[in-house]
């Protein structure tokens, strides 16, 4: 199987990249070892904490605003297109609600997170269900002028169980008709994230309908239903463009020859499963997924073995996990403007997502933003060199 | 090197592709009844964990994890650990002997149909577990093994692989599968053989699974030692083949695993080959491909696709989101029939959104537990394809 673009990694970074490339007519296939943290994720886009304070040496530094900003827009159209639109300004933050109800800055949401940003000191209704697990209402009560919640039964537990519940009509209908009996007064409906499994849009707008209360879900803690929506739906959009995945193993081999990587090897039973390339694009995450693997004495590329930058001097990590900076969040792959890495033998490769290096995730709260960013980035590179 | 489940994270994206999970809340999902559970496990200590038994082994678990943890290898461990402490139910005897079964029920089949349609026999089958809510497949005396497609000379040359749903309940499915091959050039033999194995792995019985393995080895290593390739058509079989029996048989398991091809992934190798060139017709259908677990496991682009694809006129609807619920032995048991209901009717009605004439799937169980809740037509994707070539 031979292709223009082999992409590393099935996450944000990596979708993105094949739904762009796939899209200028390129041959495009997509090997991840298993699913990313996008399906665990909120489903909403950081970008960054404040647009302040974002240092030379930060992959957006070397993007550029005027990047930043075309890639964000360039990821709502994509969702518009696929059915689960987004909503929000590139450069401006709004609030969404946490599962323990502190309230943090996002910038782009569902739609169905929208009204969570103008609750802040309203009256608000806190729907939620029997038994659920992991979500607690009374946390919802600071900040509000007027409080109440209910319970509907769900007849199970689980954030899955109850989102594959209201996948059914005839289960949504008996909730509507139980939200009417509630005759709720507040001017905000607050829910968990759970209202179905795909875009719940048309429900929220029918449960406005009926209560006349501003309605919003709150993400909850994994298994979480809008990272999983967010998730399926650009996997899915990417394969209708007719990208090919090779899902559910890593690679055990790579060939080369000269300075050009040339194929993959799939490392899986049976016959071996052989990719070829022109071009590749590692974008297989960061400690979380397993694109880099912290050993005793080092850190280790997982695909490339590719050289790792790690902050200079001792210690790695700092006792205090949330208070102060972690060295190791700088820990990546050091790239050129043009998303190649730095001492590497290969002429073929690109590097982008949470792997590069002094990409600080948890410091700037730059997620997905930076996997979209550096992701659309590192395609046009890798578009550019194919030509 | 660690054991596989201390590398779970418990980032929980086993447990968002489970289907079980989704709709039994009695099931704890992947991560508890895999990873999770393993620490409690203490090698001689009695199993206690009957609720082991819900998991179906579709082995969606493990495509996501990023960890290589395999949730359901340990599951299945865990399954047949059960079974060996605890005995085995009358329903896993029945299944782990299925290929028997078959070939009884095969060779008598119009009484054998007769029978499993009586009431006297259905409350029979209750009483052992079974559901008497959903007919029993039926069963065909002209299996594939009594009367065999005549192999014609062709450039290459193949033993096909069938498995038991395409010998014994839809022998004319697998009949054209065979004719089809032989229409494209390839000479097919289909030699004796027995089940794959996989229902006895299912059930709890590891030793008959190897049993079947190793003499199905032995038939198939020679036929490839003579220059043969492996195809098959059932997802199941083929994934068993290629995931299980190099532990299961050994090197000629391997064997087995590195010569097997889905008819497919086949056809497609020999248009690459350039030995092929297909001349395919217009076929003005809307069709719903309902991918079953074991092809999605195989962790490659379904073979299928770039021939259908290929195919003017047709409008494909490609569903591998939801696993159907049936999942071999598992949905005939009484104890997982609302499990398997409820799967049933969300997989059909994300089927039925597109409206399609016809439903495929390459999994026999797959499309009977599909026809059990629509009107639509539903068959194997060869009748698609053979539609496109006559
Ligand atoms: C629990 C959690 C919640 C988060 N929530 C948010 C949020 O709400 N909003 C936000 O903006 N950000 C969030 N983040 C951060 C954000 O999810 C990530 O920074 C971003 O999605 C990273 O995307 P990526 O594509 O670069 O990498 P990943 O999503 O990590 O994807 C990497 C992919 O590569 C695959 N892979 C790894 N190694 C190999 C290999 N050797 N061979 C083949 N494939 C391989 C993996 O299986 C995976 O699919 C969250 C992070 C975590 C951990």
């Amino acid at each position: 199987m031979k292709y223009d673009v082999v992409i590393i990694g099935g996450g944000m970074t990596g979708l993105i990249s094949s739904i762009y490339l796939s899209s200028k007519g390129l041959k495009t296939a997509v090997v991840s070892k298993g699913d990313p943290v996008c399906s665990i994720s909120s489903g909403c886009i950081d970008v960054a904490g404040d647009f302040q304070g974002i240092p030379d040496d930060h992959p957006y530094t070397m993007a550029g605003r005027e990047k930043v900003r075309s890639a964000l827009m360039y990821f709502k159209e994509i969702m518009k297109d696929a059915g689960l639109p987004y909503w929000g300004e590139v450069f401006e933050n709004r609030s969404i609600y946490t599962p323990i109800a502190k309230k943090r800055e996002t910038c782009l949401v569902p739609f169905s997170m929208k009204n969570a940003d103008g609750a802040k000191g309203k009256s608000l209704h806190i729907i939620s269900f029997q038994g659920m697990k992991d979500f607690f209402p009374g946390y919802f009560k600071e900040d509000t002028s007027d409080f109440n919640c209910s319970l509907f039964d769900a007849g199970t537990l689980t954030t899955v169980g109850i989102a594959t519940k209201f996948d059914d009509p005839a289960f949504r209908e008996q909730f509507i008709l139980w939200l009417k009996e509630c005759r709720i007064q507040e001017e905000f409906i607050g829910i968990p994230a759970v209202l179905g499994t795909k875009n719940p849009q048309k429900l929220i707008d029918q449960i406005e309908l009926v209560t006349g209360c501003k309605v919003f879900e709150i993400p909850t803690l994994p298994p979480s239903m809008p990272g999983l929506r967010l998730f399926r739906k650009l996997k899915s959009y990417s394969s209708l463009q007719g990208v090919d995945f090779f899902w559910g193993h890593g690679i055990s081999e790579i060939t080369e020859e000269e300075n050009l990587v040339t194929s993959l090897i799939i490392d899986q039973p049976g016959r071996p499963t052989i990719i070829e390339g022109r071009s590749f694009i590692l974008t297989t995450g960061s400690f979380v997924s397993g694109g880099l693997f912290a050993e005793k004495e080092s850190i280790r590329e997982t695909v490339f073995n590719l050289p790792v930058s790690i902050p200079p001097g001792k210690p790695r990590l700092n006792d205090s996990f949330f208070d102060t900076e972690q060295p190791l969040g700088r820990a990546g792959i050091r790239v050129s403007s043009h998303y190649q890495p730095v001492d590497s033998p290969w002429k073929n490769i690109f590097v982008a997502g949470s792997i590069l290096e002094n990409s600080q995730i948890m410091k700037y709260h730059c997620g997905h933003g930076l996997a979209i960013v550096t992701g659309l980035d590192a395609a046009e590179n890798c578009e550019e060199y194919l030509k | 090197m660690r054991k596989s489940y201390e590398h779970c994270i418990r980032c929980t994206i086993c447990v968002e592709n489970c289907p079980v999970f989704k709709v039994n809340p009695q099931y704890p999902g992947p991560k508890q009844a895999g990873p999770d559970a393993m620490r409690f496990r203490i090698e001689g200590e009695k199993k206690v964990d009957s609720w082991i038994s819900l998991c179906t082994q579709c082995r969606r678990c493990e495509q996501v994890c990023p960890h290589d943890v395999k949730p359901a290898t340990l599951i299945l461990q865990a399954q047949m650990e059960y079974v060996k402490y605890n005995g085995a139910k009358p329903t896993q005897i029945i299944f782990s002997n299925f290929h028997f079964i078959s070939h009884l029920a095969s060779f008598f089949a119009p009484v054998a149909n007769f029978a499993t349609s009586l009431t006297i026999v259905k409350k029979m089958m209750k009483l052992v577990g079974l559901r008497d809510d959903i007919p029993f497949p039926r069963f065909s005396f002209r299996t594939m093994q009594r009367n065999k497609v005549k192999p014609e000379q062709g450039k290459r040359k193949a033993v096909f692989f069938h498995g038991c749903y395409l010998n014994g309940n839809a022998p004319d499915t697998g009949r054209n599968i065979v004719r089809l091959m032989q229409d494209l050039g390839v000479e097919v033999l289909v030699p004796p053989q027995v089940c794959c194995g996989l229902p006895a792995l299912g059930n709890g019985n590891e030793k008959k699974a190897k049993s079947f393995a190793q003499k199905n080895a032995e038939i198939f290593a020679s036929k490839v030692e003579q220059g043969y390739d492996i195809i098959y058509a059932c997802t199941s079989c083929g994934h068993t083949l290629i995931h299980s029996y190099p532990e299961l048989a050994g090197e000629k398991g391997k064997m087995i695993a590195e010569n097997s091809w889905n008819i497919y992934e086949y056809i497609e190798k020999l248009i690459n080959e350039k030995q092929l060139v297909l001349k395919l017709k217009e076929v003005k259908k809307v069709v719903s491909y309902h991918v079953p677990c074991h092809l999605k496991g195989s962790g490659k682009p379904y073979p299928a696709l770039g021939l259908f694809h290929s195919i003017p006129g047709i409008e494909l609807h490609v569903m591998d989101d939801n696993c159907c619920g049936f999942s071999g032995s598992y949905g005939f048991k009484k104890k997982n029939r609302e499990t398997t209901e409820r799967l049933g009717k969300i997989a059909v009605k994300a089927h039925l959104e597109s409206n399609p004439d016809v439903i495929i799937s390459d999994c026999g169980a797959c499309r009977m537990q599909i026809e059990n809740y629509t009107d639509v037509r539903v068959c194997d994707p060869i009748e698609i394809l053979k539609e496109s070539l006559e």
